[in-house]
């Protein structure tokens, strides 16, 4: 039986009201006494061959019969009104198949795509379709726009003096701050300045759209192939089931690739009007300024404390930077829920700017929240004169501050424990001296989601070769999830995940999966998975059973094996199923929601070592101890790698990344790799890497997201590091040699 | 982007000097400065001379000599056994350039004429001081990783093997001058001429001569990260016997020589630089420190 249930989901902090189909599923648990293999143990990316070897297909890489290229005119101005622009001229040049501009009313979620009053530098105009590059680009010449330059607004000054707001102010209190600030033993004031982190996919933002008359394909570079969908179909307002969106393979998208965006809209209002396939794919410029960032933010705190240390009192606040639009991530919920605290009030302002909208980023308004508000903490440390690792402890808190429920599990003190002892933290301050470089070691915390839920679904099919296909709604942001995936089918059927054939990233062949954001796409899939692969299980049982004259119950799978429990009987799977001939065993799984009245939250703690050189102003991570309870892990590889990617993306936020918008002409100056400096291979530090791997006993398979928490806790870590070094705080990141050399000066 | 037009392949420096005659030529050695100047707009070329093909690769060393033709790829220059022995200071500072790819395409030639650091310089939506506009839109805005010295425009040059060869004391050729000092190559941009780079229409560098072997010489820079990254100072120091020459870049319009003694002087910073001031005295301390302490051999 199968029921329609309501239930909520936290995506980034928000929550989302759903409704999920529900099947019965009588999956058993994992049992605890016993070690699921193959989970646990390290397994190669299913999709490593083909990435490695070029055979993987990106959507860059679709040529299809026919197909145009498009290109977008940009305003060079912040803010301006076109009052000319020769669509005529772009449609008489040859090749040119459709021309769209601001009146032809191509809406992205409601607003225009298209505009003649151009609201930040990069903002669309007009878009052309050519058979060629070469004449697109001679189309966007032809077109001759004319400008009427307007006053912009790009800096955080100018923005609070306009007050313009995206979206809602958020306030929140609880207890009485001010009164506890004002009866504290303790009180510090800090204020931090975090910069624009841009996400830089090394694929940009693309797509390819194919419009035809018994339905729409856009092929996408996206972390959400169903959120693409829905988007193409609002857009067009079409029936969903006549939109189908592929990914096959992308090139990064770290939260800025949600659906098939504005480029998947554009591209198909293309195809829809040269009635062939288009291809739109940015420019390294257009993806530094159109396609989104992490939020700069200028964060202001006060805390106040008792003189044991007991945190009596938090006043944060935080302008936030949001560009044109966007929607406003939780900067202030390090200072809400990371530790006990009775009296907290939180003010955010997010500010309106003349530049492109913002966009989620890996832990988006988390990361720089934790960066900010754990070197607050610092500060109370060393005003209360106490180990700022003890002070966090000592805070620790055992349910969600801000409304008493319980955690569905926390193993935050085991974290700190551990991350304490890998590091070294009882002997950090040995490591500073007063000579040219100098050295610290730092901390910060790691607060998050992840706890996925409904609706998810898969499906499983076993023939004869016992080479089982499981089919998904998911899309490979890079993760490795599809490999995790397979790996719990495999725990169920006892064929090895490489043999598993995974199909992926189709709307039309696959039931709904969940977008990869949030941290929540495995934890979405997996229960799905390992119901369907059950069902396929108990179905193989029953024929082998009758096969062998063994009661179903004394058969288990395993190394492709059908065995007796009691060992008798070891036989080939494939001396079931190659009796089934043309037949399929099919099963399909669903996710069940999480438990009501519970929050779901991941943890961990990261330690930075850094080194200084005190005259040059450089600075290089040597060693971050990551620690994170994330609850069952997969796959041990896979994990590590999404920790060694996110640490590495901290410190691309803490030593080089920063957007810069220049004031005069509120252009964006550094959008291109010559400028923009994301780390190398030579800043990776050495990563020690441990998860607790302790499955979540409320949540079904145990496992909770880890692609965001492990960026988290790093910048902040390497800014208690520097601080720890050089015994000055920096309150601006990027730490780039001058800012470096302007605090020491 | 403004398509290019054509492309000339010479076989020889006569051959290159004749198609670079037409107007609005460009010499290219790897593309990789000029290409991504042509992508973004800031250069139309009517035709781009090619000159790889014009016979300037050859490395030669002669009593203490070094000759480096302008189309040794930089890869090449790191690679040569001597270069890596004997000119240490060229050997580092062709290692950093740019990435491995970088340097695997770009020449010596190409690398010395490359055009100055500069965001607002080399964006496609703005037309600068140094192209021809009438601001310098560095010393309006953000010049956080210009230069130290004051001037119509504060970007900066940013050759890594410039900054070596001036410590060197090398030599530059072009198929209308012989063996002018590197310096030569350079000028700071004025009203009437709006480059740094002192070439005349249709000239181009074809060989680079070290005259002497240093006793010692060492580089010392600071990047914007681990690797590739252009320097955001460099400096170079080279000692012939008791004298010690240093040149630096990423502080002026040119690569500039520096007093031993005394390597800020005529250096002040902008409001934005002065942080390099201290960097810079570091990198010429550090380099300084390296070439008196022992001979090389």
């Amino acid at each position: 039986m199968a029921r329609l249930v309501r239930t909520e989901a936290v995506v980034e902090g928000r929550v989302e009201e759903r409704f999920a189909l529900v099947e019965d599923d009588d999956t058993p648990e994992y049992q605890p006494e016993r070690r699921p293999l193959p989970l646990g143990v390290e397994q190669p990316r299913i999709t490593g061959w083909a990435r490695v070897s070029g055979a993987a297909r990106y959507t860059s890489d679709i040529r299809l019969p026919g197909m145009l290229e498009a290109l977008v005119l940009r305003s060079p101005h912040a803010r301006a009104n076109v009052t000319s622009l020769d669509l005529a001229a772009a449609r008489a040049v040859p090749g040119v198949h459709a021309v769209l501009g601001p009146d032809d009313g191509i809406l992205f979620e409601g607003g225009p795509i298209l505009s003649s009053e151009p609201y930040y530098a990069g903002a669309a105009i007009a878009a052309i379709a050519a058979g060629s590059r070469e004449r697109a680009e001679q189309a966007l010449v032809a077109l001759s726009p004319v400008y009427e330059p307007q006053p912009f607004v790009v800096d955080l000054a100018g923005a609070m003096e306009r007050q313009e707001i995206v979206g809602e102010a958020l306030e929140e209190t609880r207890g009485d701050a001010e009164g506890a600030l004002a009866t504290a033993d303790v009180v510090i004031e800090s204020a931090f300045t975090a910069p624009a982190q841009v996400q830089h996919a090394l694929e940009t933002h693309c797509a390819v759209a194919d419009w035809r008359a018994d339905g729409l394909t856009v092929w996408s570079s996206t972390q959400g192939i169903y959120e693409g969908r829905d988007q193409l179909a609002r857009a067009f307002e079409l029936e969903s089931d006549f939109v189908r969106v592929v990914c096959e393979y992308m090139g990064g998208g770290f939260g800025s690739k949600w659906g098939v965006g504005v480029e998947g809209v554009l591209a198909a209002a293309l195809s829809r009007a040269a009635t062939r396939p288009v291809r739109l794919v940015y420019s390294r410029r257009e993806e530094a300024t159109v396609t989104g960032f992490r939020t700069p933010a200028r964060f202001e705190f006060r805390l106040g404390a008792r003189n044991d240390g007991t945190l009596e009192a938090i006043d944060a606040q935080a302008a936030v930077e949001m560009g044109s639009g966007g929607i406003l991530f939780p900067v202030l919920e390090p200072a809400r829920s990371l530790y006990a605290c009775a009296n907290v009030s939180l003010m955010v302002l997010p500010l309106r700017q003349n530049l492109g909208p913002s966009e989620s980023f890996r832990a988006p308004g988390v990361m720089e929240g934790t960066w900010a508000f754990e070197q607050a903490m610092d500060e109370l440390a060393e005003a209360l004169d106490v180990d700022p690792l003890e002070l966090r402890r000592f805070n620790h808190t055992a349910v969600e501050p801000a409304d008493n429920t319980p955690y569905t599990s926390k193993r935050l003190l085991e974290c700190y424990d551990r991350a304490a002892d890998l590091a070294g933290w009882a002997a950090r301050d040995a490591l500073r001296s007063d000579g040219r470089v100098r050295r610290g070691m730092g901390l910060a915390s790691q607060y998050w989601w992840g706890g996925g839920g409904p609706p998810a679904y898969a499906e499983i099919r076993l023939g004869r070769d016992a080479r089982p296909i499981l089919s998904i709604g998911i899309q490979d942001l890079g993760t490795g999830v599809l490999t995790a995936a397979a790996m719990i089918a495999a725990e169920r059927l006892g064929i090895a995940p490489d043999r598993f054939s995974v199909k992926w990233g189709d709307t039309s062949s696959s039931a709904h999966g969940p977008g990869s954001g949030g941290s929540m796409t495995l934890a979405s899939i997996a229960p799905a998975v390992r119901a369907a692969a059950h069902t396929v299980r108990s179905e193989l049982l029953e024929l082998a059973g009758t096969m062998y004259e063994i009661a179903p119950a004394d058969l288990t799978l395993e190394n492709d094996q059908i065995i007796s429990l009691d060992r008798t009987l070891a036989r080939p799977i494939t001396d079931v199923t190659s009796h089934l001939g043309d037949a399929s065993i099919i099963a399909h799984g669903s996710r069940g929601p999480n438990p009501d009245g519970m929050t779901v939250n991941t943890f961990g703690c990261q330690i930075a070592q850094v080194a200084v050189d005190t005259l040059t102003g450089r600075s290089w991570v040597e060693r971050v101890v990551a620690v994170h309870d994330v609850g069952r892990v997969v796959n041990p590889l896979g994990a590590r790698s999404q920790v060694e990617g996110g640490v590495l993306q901290g410190i691309g936020f803490a030593l080089f990344e920063e957007r810069v918008v220049d004031p005069t002409t509120g252009s964006v100056v550094n959008a291109g790799f010559e400028d923009y400096k994301l780390p190398t291979m030579s800043d990776v530090p050495e990563i020690v890497c441990e998860l607790l791997d302790d499955p979540d006993p409320n949540l079904p398979t145990g496992i909770k997201g880890l692609g965001e928490p492990p960026i988290i806790p790093t910048p902040g870590a390497i800014g208690n590091a520097l601080s720890h070094a050089l015994g000055v705080r920096l309150r601006e990141a990027p730490y780039t040699p001058r800012r470096i050399l302007e605090a020491l000066a | 982007v403004i398509p290019v037009g054509r492309l000339g392949f010479p076989e020889s420096v006569r051959e290159a000097s004749e198609q670079l005659q037409e107007h609005g030529a460009c010499a290219m050695g790897g593309g990789t400065d000029l290409l991504t100047q042509v992508q973004r707009g800031i250069a139309s070329p009517s035709v781009i001379v090619d000159l790889r093909g014009a016979g300037l690769d050859s490395l030669e060393h002669e009593n203490g000599a070094l000759r480096v033709g302008a189309g040794v790829r930089v890869a090449d220059l790191a690679a040569d056994p001597i270069v890596r022995e004997r000119f240490g200071v060229l050997f580092e500072a062709a290692e950093h350039v740019g990435t491995r790819q970088l340097r695997e395409m770009g020449t010596v030639g190409g690398n010395l004429c490359q055009r100055v650091r500069c965001w607002y310089f080399r964006h496609p939506d703005l037309t600068c001081w140094l192209r021809g506009g009438e601001d310098c839109y560095a010393q309006l805005g953000d010049h956080r990783k210009h230069g130290l010295e004051p001037g119509d425009c504060i970007s900066v040059a940013s050759s890594d093997l410039a900054c070596a060869l001036l410590a060197l004391e090398a030599q530059v050729s072009t198929n209308l001058r012989e063996r002018m000092p590197l310096a030569d190559l350079y000028r700071n941009p004025s009203a009437e001429w709006r480059s740094n780079l002192a070439l005349a229409s249709g000239e181009f560098v074809t060989l680079v001569t070290v005259p002497r072997t240093p006793d010692i010489s060492a580089y010392e820079r600071l990047g914007e990260r681990g690797e590739s990254s252009f320097a955001l100072v460099g400096v170079a120091a080279a000692r012939f016997g008791e004298r010690i020459a240093m040149a630096a870049i990423g502080v002026s319009n040119t690569p500039r020589a520096l007093a031993p003694g005394n390597p800020l002087e005529g250096l002040p910073g902008l409001p934005m630089t002065g942080w390099k001031r201290t960097a810079l005295a570091a990198l010429a301390a550090d380099a300084t420190t390296r070439v008196t302490r022992a001979p090389e051999s």
